[in-house]
């Protein structure tokens, strides 16, 4: 199994402890946390994560606009961003889909197959 | 008055008397005498003179008797031929009274007579045929007269009767005009009725005979041989009644004697007209009554004058009972038409009266109507079909500063911003069409801000027939619906951020649990996972009310619309089947599938949310070892067709129909519509024991409703259950 590193971006702290502990336990990926679009992006230009899991609704700058710079951002341009939300609506998930992103996981999510639906998102192989 | 008969008549002198008679010598020559009558050839008697006084009287056949007997006749004298002594008389001794003088020469038979002076001389001659002439002449001049009097004073009383048209006073002028002018001491009319009896209607009567007015006379006294001889124009006049010659009935006489009665004259009045008749009619006639002089004083002897008077006035009055009685016909006919406009007037007036009452009620409701317009906070606008306002309430002032007095007759355009016009326009060309129209829109009120508002056209439809309708133009009712708007989006952020702020501490809880579930982070004791299954538990129901509660909100909002193309029915509901296996297999439940192609028009993802909705729903509520049915086949939308039943071959499908079916506990019959109700449930312990929200199948009938279909189930309990529904096909399938 080849370790990732996983940038999650969420203003939650309890999201960030137990997304960090499913991947651990799932596939012993390692994940840094960023609690905000700004924060997560100098973050991801930093360690260049080999994905991102980005929370949508967020204070000052949403997960919609963190994800459109990450995409103009040369550095981050390739990271695969799955975006991780409550939004759940059929037109909210065909909005996700619309601008691009690599895939949505829904909030909540199954800790103990977070790793794998990341890995099926991204095409890796668990 | 009295007429004189005509044998008191006088003459005059100079019209009786020839003052210049033919006369000669009495020595004159039979040939000199007869020449003097040749010259005068219209002389029929000379007067033979002796001394100047009368010696005789020679008439034209005395001369020539002598001539054609006498030979010598030639050498005669008149005294050998004329006749003497001659009667004569004395002017002073004339009798110019006309019947004396013609009782002279009738007496005499002679037919000349001459007339002398105090001395016997010869003053003139008065010839027997001269005065006959002139009498006849005067008897004829008399008669023209006194025809011309009578005539006259037939007039004079015919006008009076005439005067009025009231039969009770014509009578009785009649009674009293009659009285007068025979001098009569009583004049009756008696009226015959209808029964045989009678009585007398008018009387003109003098003092101190008693009067009979009014009286009653039974049949007796006028029987009915009397009332037919007198129906036939009888007239009756007698001198003395009591004379026996009278000719009056034993049973009248002691009527007659009992009112001093001497002598009368009756006369019929026949009436042309039947009286029950509606009309007159001229050739119908019936004793209507009598016209009756009576004389008390004593015996009368009645005059033809006098009788022909009664008759002529008794046809005045036949006459005037005719008019009478048409009067009365034409009165009758008058107060019944009368009485007819005056019914048709009150009902004008009542007419008239019921709508100025409607009126006053029509402008009281339109003062109404107007007062509720002005101050509905709506703007209200009736716009004609060329498209020009032709009503605006009073809002238009308070909401755009526009004076609705200015703006009536104007057309829209002329009040609106041009790209304003222009996103209307299609919608007021909708309008005029005849279909209403219903869009919301923003508008620049008066404060400067910009006001969200809904905005409806309803056309105003005027039936020209059963099957024809005018449109004349269209009501426009504009509505601020800013507030609604602002609380509208108010819910909606509260929705989400009530969303984010539940989920992402539910995620928290979530995660937490499953991850102490693995055992990894320690061990629980037995109590302790039971616990932490419970809790698992409970977090997903409320994730899942959570995901159900947004879902409904937003389409029922109409946040969400459906995204409609063509698609492959069977491949979604392939792709539900495949999204709910694992869950299926978990429950041991095994999922069948039975499809035909079709494709419908509809947003694929809302149709494959309905069909795992459905599906989740027969997997909870299905025992193990059972499986579920999907089918598809296509349907037909017509009404008469049973639910669920497929289309016949004869009937073109429009939709496609859907059909899950489990052979779970079922749904009681009663319940099968109220399932589809938000947070409605068969049993309410469903939603603890099988995880449910009781939302789930309402939000299927939103989204079914949304593409124009029908959702519905059939079941019995403890058979298992049928749930339906249809999508329309696409506009390709349909065709094909």
């Amino acid at each position: 199994m080849i370790s990732k590193l996983i940038l999650v971006i969420d203003d939650e702290e309890p999201i960030q402890k137990v997304v960090g502990l499913s991947l651990k336990m799932e596939a012993d990926w390692q994940i840094i946390c960023a609690s905000s679009g700004p924060e997560g992006i100098t973050l991801a230009e930093a360690s260049q994560p080999d994905a991102i899991l980005l929370d949508v609704m967020m204070p000052e700058v949403d997960g919609i606009q963190t994800f459109e710079r990450l995409s103009n951002n040369l550095q981050t341009k390739d990271i695969p961003v799955i975006l991780l939300t409550a939004k759940t609506g059929t037109a909210e998930k065909r909005l996700f889909q619309k601008i691009g992103v690599t895939g949505v996981i829904t909030k909540p999510f199954d800790p103990l197959s977070l790793a794998s639906q990341i890995a099926k998102l991204t095409g890796w192989l668990l | 008055m009295v007429f004189d008969s005509g044998a008191r008549q006088l003459f005059s002198w100079e019209e009786v008397i020839d003052e210049k008679p033919l006369t000669a010598s009495s020595q004159t020559l039979l040939p000199h005498a007869l020449a003097k009558f040749v010259a005068q050839s219209d002389t029929s008697c000379m007067i033979a003179l002796r001394h100047g006084k009368v010696a005789g009287i020679v008439t034209r056949q005395d001369l020539l008797s002598a001539i054609a007997h006498k030979a010598n006749w030639a050498r005669l004298r008149l005294t050998k031929v004329m006749t003497h002594p001659v009667i004569t008389v004395a002017k002073s001794e004339l009798s110019l009274v006309a019947a004396s003088l013609l009782q002279q020469f009738k007496q005499h038979q002679i037919s000349h007579l001459p007339v002398v002076d105090d001395d016997n001389t010869l003053i003139g001659i008065i010839s027997y045929r001269h005065l006959l002439v002139i009498f006849r002449e005067q008897k004829a001049e008399i008669s023209i007269k006194r025809q011309h009097q009578h005539a006259q004073l037939f007039a004079e009383i015919t006008l009076k009767i005439r005067q009025s048209l009231q039969l009770k006073e014509i009578l009785q002028t009649t009674a009293e005009e009659v009285q007068k002018l025979l001098d009569a001491d009583r004049v009756v009319i008696y009226q015959v009725l209808p029964d045989g009896t009678g009585k007398t209607t008018s009387e003109a009567v003098k003092d101190p005979y008693p009067a009979v007015l009014g009286m009653a006379f039974p049949e007796e006294v006028f029987p009915t041989e009397y009332q037919q001889l007198y129906a036939k124009g009888r007239v009756h006049a007698i001198r003395d009644v009591l004379a026996p010659n009278s000719g009056i009935a034993e049973c009248l006489l002691e009527f007659i004697k009992q009112w001093g009665i001497r002598a009368k004259l009756i006369v019929p009045i026949v009436h042309p007209l039947a009286s029950d008749q509606a009309a007159p009619r001229a050739d119908s006639h019936q004793l209507w009554g009598l016209l009756i002089a009576h004389q008390c004083s004593g015996p009368r002897q009645w005059t033809d004058f006098e009788l022909e008077f009664m008759q002529q006035l008794a046809a005045q009055i036949s006459i005037a009972l005719s008019q009478g009685q048409m009067l009365e016909y034409l009165e009758e006919r008058v107060n019944l038409r009368t009485a007819e406009l005056t019914e048709a007037n009150r009902a004008l007036q009542q007419e008239i009266q019921e709508r100025k009452q409607i009126e006053i009620a029509l402008r009281q409701s339109e003062e109404q109507l107007r007062l509720i317009t002005n101050n509905l906070p709506v703007l209200i606008a009736y716009v004609d079909a060329q498209q020009c306002y032709r009503f605006n309430n009073q809002a238009y002032e308070y909401w755009l500063g526009q004076n609705p007095a200015e703006l009536y007759g104007s057309p829209i355009k002329a009040f609106t911003q041009p790209d304003h016009y222009q996103n209307i326009r299609p919608h007021i060309e909708t309008a005029l069409m005849g279909e209403q129209v219903t869009y919301e829109s923003e508008l620049i009120l008066k404060d400067s801000r910009r006001h969200s508002v809904s905005v409806s056209y309803i056309p105003h439809l005027e039936l020209i027939n059963q099957n024809q309708a005018k449109i004349n133009g269209f009501f426009a009712l504009t509505t601020d619906i800013s507030d609604r708007k602002a609380i509208e989006r108010m819910k909606d952020e509260f929705i989400a951020v009530v969303s984010h702020e539940l989920r992402t501490p539910l995620t928290s809880l979530h995660g937490s649990l499953k991850l102490i579930a693995t055992g990894r982070l320690g061990n629980l004791s037995e109590a302790g996972q039971q616990m932490l299954a419970v809790a698992d538990e409970s977090t997903d129901r409320l994730v899942r009310l959570v995901n159900n509660v947004l879902d409904l909100q937003r389409i029922e909002s109409g946040e969400v619309t459906m995204d409609n193309c063509t698609c492959n029915a069977a491949e979604l509901v392939e792709q539900a089947a495949e999204a709910m296996q694992t869950m299926a297999q978990q429950h041991g439940i095994e999922i069948h599938t039975q499809l035909k192609p079709l494709f419908i028009w509809a947003d694929p993802d809302y149709i494959v949310q309905t069909l795992t909705n459905l599906i989740g729903n027969a997997i909870k509520f299905s025992a193990p070892h059972k499986t579920i049915l999907l089918s598809l086949q296509p349907h037909s939308a017509t009404p008469q067709l049973l639910q669920g039943a497929a289309a016949p071959s004869d009937s073109p499908a429009s939709a496609a129909l859907f059909c899950v079916k489990d052979d779970g506990q079922g749904v009681p019959s009663d319940k099968l519509d109220s399932i589809f109700e938000r947070f409605h449930q068969v049993d309410s312990s469903d939603s603890r024991k099988k995880g449910g929200t009781g939302l789930g199948l309402a939000i299927c009938r939103k989204i079914i409703e949304q593409h124009g279909g029908k959702i519905w189930a059939e079941s019995e309990a403890g058979v298992g259950s049928k749930f339906y529904f249809t999508v329309p096909l696409s506009h390709d399938q349909i065709h094909d």
